[in-house]
């Protein structure tokens, strides 16, 4: 018994960071409706900013959220309005092309700028843990991605519950022609949501950096994640998607901690399936 | 003037199926592995346009019948002494079988997320192939038929699929499972309403696809000798795919034969760096979707009405 309680801690508290991860692949699923297959290579991308300006300017990886941030916005802004938008609509095709060639030429671009070595974001958090009882404990770099995961998730859902943008991107979600009419330009909308995806992406990439070691193909491993987490929520529902990032990332520890390491992923990829199978429309989905 | 352009290019083009068919009797062994590389990657190509061209099914788990093909070749020759024809014909079985396993999964939800559906087969079977002591890990495995088989045969073998999966595209675009596939692809909602039962129609096309790609597959692997997880479920086949039908022209039969021709060559320079090749193969695709998305034969077909292969009817 004691030895699955573990794994479940811990699993629950990856949950939060697997949350901040989808969330931002499920709004933009959500909102310009196309599936953005580097979306996972974007976060890495970000992990690999912050360690450039943590080394170069030598500061701890908190300070990079600053620049890497409104750096990340900016790359996901201009990457929805010249790469997505001029291709919208006609077919549904073409956007999943791009984005899938993105995620190809970042990962090798990585790959041949930063070697493919085991990189991390070293914090001194990493080491220290905070025991509850004799056998079980909580990692501190596990607790600080939950409660930023979870801050993330309701800052956003504030977002677009009150601020005008954010109901202007609900509106040309819901209906772009209609947003159009009452003077909602829709394609720069799209772009700020991608920016704001990509904010997301940005947050989770460096938190990703600071708990685990990341190589320039790990964005795929982590696009399954975040496509894992939106399914098993549904589209359109934060509370949902912080429920399936636990979901998720339990099965996977599970999957770890009973068939060996090697599983670890694997594990995951059978529980989308199966709830593919029996509830394609996710667990808290409503559409 | 447009009747005498589609004449001459019909001569042309079997001209071309001519010369490709007695390579052995005139090329060397150079122009015999490059031909035998043009006949494999036609398969793909063709098969993969089958299915986004023609079905709007945009799948990534080709690489997964690759594989799982070269790795049934392998395990069959390897443990069970089998030659390497019948394990080639397994092989095909095995795809079909894998197909039909995946369609319950992969049908049940819209378009978009077909995608990356499909590319959760490759990706999970790189890893449980990778952690299976049976296949030897990924360390790989030679695949050793009985009796040396020479590259002419193989040669053939090759042609011969590739043939046939140009001839089941063209057939199959001028029956009624292709005018379906048409009705299907232009609205789906309109052509069930209108009793073309689209759901069939996308697991036949599934099935025929994962059938040639498996045939194909398995060829180039016997030719290869050696096969290994992490090459064989790559995504780097679909990026491959991406790129033929993207610059050839897609929804066009002779696109992918324009583009397959384009790659191969292309993959003689670029064959060494993998990962510059596959950001070059990118960058080439997103720029021919943004300033010419029919590609090549599509373009050429728009401006001078150019038909030979693919249906008059759009």
């Amino acid at each position: 018994m004691e030895d699955i309680l573990q794994p479940t801690l811990n699993g629950i508290l990856l949950g939060g960071l697997y949350a901040i991860i989808a969330i931002g692949l499920s709004t933009i699923m959500g909102i310009v409706k196309v599936m953005n297959f580097s979306h996972g290579d974007l976060m890495i991308l970000s992990s690999y900013l912050s360690l450039v300006f943590m080394t170069r300017l030598g500061v701890s990886p908190y300070i990079t959220f600053f620049i890497v941030i409104p750096l990340m916005y900016f790359i996901g802004y201009y990457f929805q309005r010249f790469l997505l938008n001029r291709i919208l609509g006609k077919e549904m095709d073409p956007p999943l092309i791009v984005t899938f060639g993105i995620a190809i030429i970042l990962q090798n671009l990585l790959l041949l700028i930063f070697t493919p070595d085991a990189r991390t974001l070293m914090t001194g958090l990493g080491l220290k843990t905070i025991f509850l009882t004799e056998y079980l404990k909580i990692p501190m770099n596990y607790l600080v991605d939950f409660l930023i995961g979870l801050g993330v998730i309701f800052f956003l859902y504030l977002f677009f519950q009150k601020s005008y943008l954010g109901r202007a991107i609900r509106a040309a979600a819901d209906d772009e022609i209609a947003a159009k009419l009452m003077g909602i330009n829709a394609h720069d909308i799209y772009a700020k949501a991608m920016g704001i995806a990509m904010i997301t992406a940005g947050i989770a990439g460096i938190l990703v950096g600071m708990t685990f070691t990341f190589y320039p193909h790990t964005g795929s491993q982590y696009l399954f994640v975040a496509f894992g987490v939106a399914i098993i929520a549904g589209l359109g529902s934060m509370r949902g998607t912080f429920i399936a990032g636990v979901i998720l990332a339990i099965a996977q520890l599970y999957g770890g901690h009973f068939l060996g390491p090697g599983y670890q992923m694997v594990s995951g990829h059978i529980i989308l399936l199966i709830v593919l199978l029996i509830r394609p429309k996710g667990i808290f989905g409503t559409v | 003037m447009n009747k005498k352009i589609n004449k001459t290019i019909l001569s042309i083009f079997i001209l071309f199926i001519l010369v490709l068919g007695t390579v052995p009797f005139w090329g060397t062994d150079y122009i015999m592995f490059f031909c035998l590389l043009f006949c494999v990657y036609l398969s793909f190509s063709q098969m993969w346009n089958l299915l986004i061209g023609f079905s709007g099914l945009f799948s990534l788990g080709q690489p997964a019948f690759i594989g799982l093909s070269g790795y049934t070749i392998a395990v069959a020759t390897h443990y069970f002494g089998l030659s390497a024809w019948s394990s080639l014909a397994i092989a095909g079985l095995f795809s079909i079988l894998f197909a039909l396993f995946m369609s319950p999964f992969i049908f049940r939800v819209r378009g978009i997320y077909f995608g990356i559906i499909t590319l959760i087969f490759p990706e999970s079977m790189l890893l449980l192939f990778s952690n299976w002591e049976y296949v030897k890990y990924a360390q790989g495995m030679f695949i050793k038929p009985d009796h040396p088989i020479s590259i002419t045969t193989m040669y053939y073998v090759a042609f011969f699929i590739g043939m046939s999966a140009l001839a089941t595209v063209y057939l199959i675009l001028r029956s009624n499972l292709g005018l379906g596939l048409m009705a299907m692809r232009d609205n789906e909602e309109v052509a069930n309403t209108m009793g073309v039962e689209t759901f069939r129609l996308k697991v036949y096309c599934f099935l025929i696809a994962s059938l040639f790609t498996g045939l194909a597959g398995g060829i180039y692997y016997i030719f290869q000798i050696f096969i290994q997880p992490q090459e064989a479920f790559s995504i780097g086949w679909s990026v491959k795919l991406i790129f033929i039908v993207i610059i050839g022209g897609i929804g066009t039969i002779e696109g992918p034969i324009v583009g397959t021709f384009i790659f191969v060559l292309l993959s003689q320079w670029l064959a060494e760096y993998f990962s510059v090749s596959m950001i070059i193969l990118g960058i080439i695709a997103i720029a021919v979707i943004h300033l010419a998305p029919k590609g090549i034969m599509g373009t050429l077909q728009g401006k001078f009405g150019l038909r030979i292969l693919s249906p008059h009817w759009e």
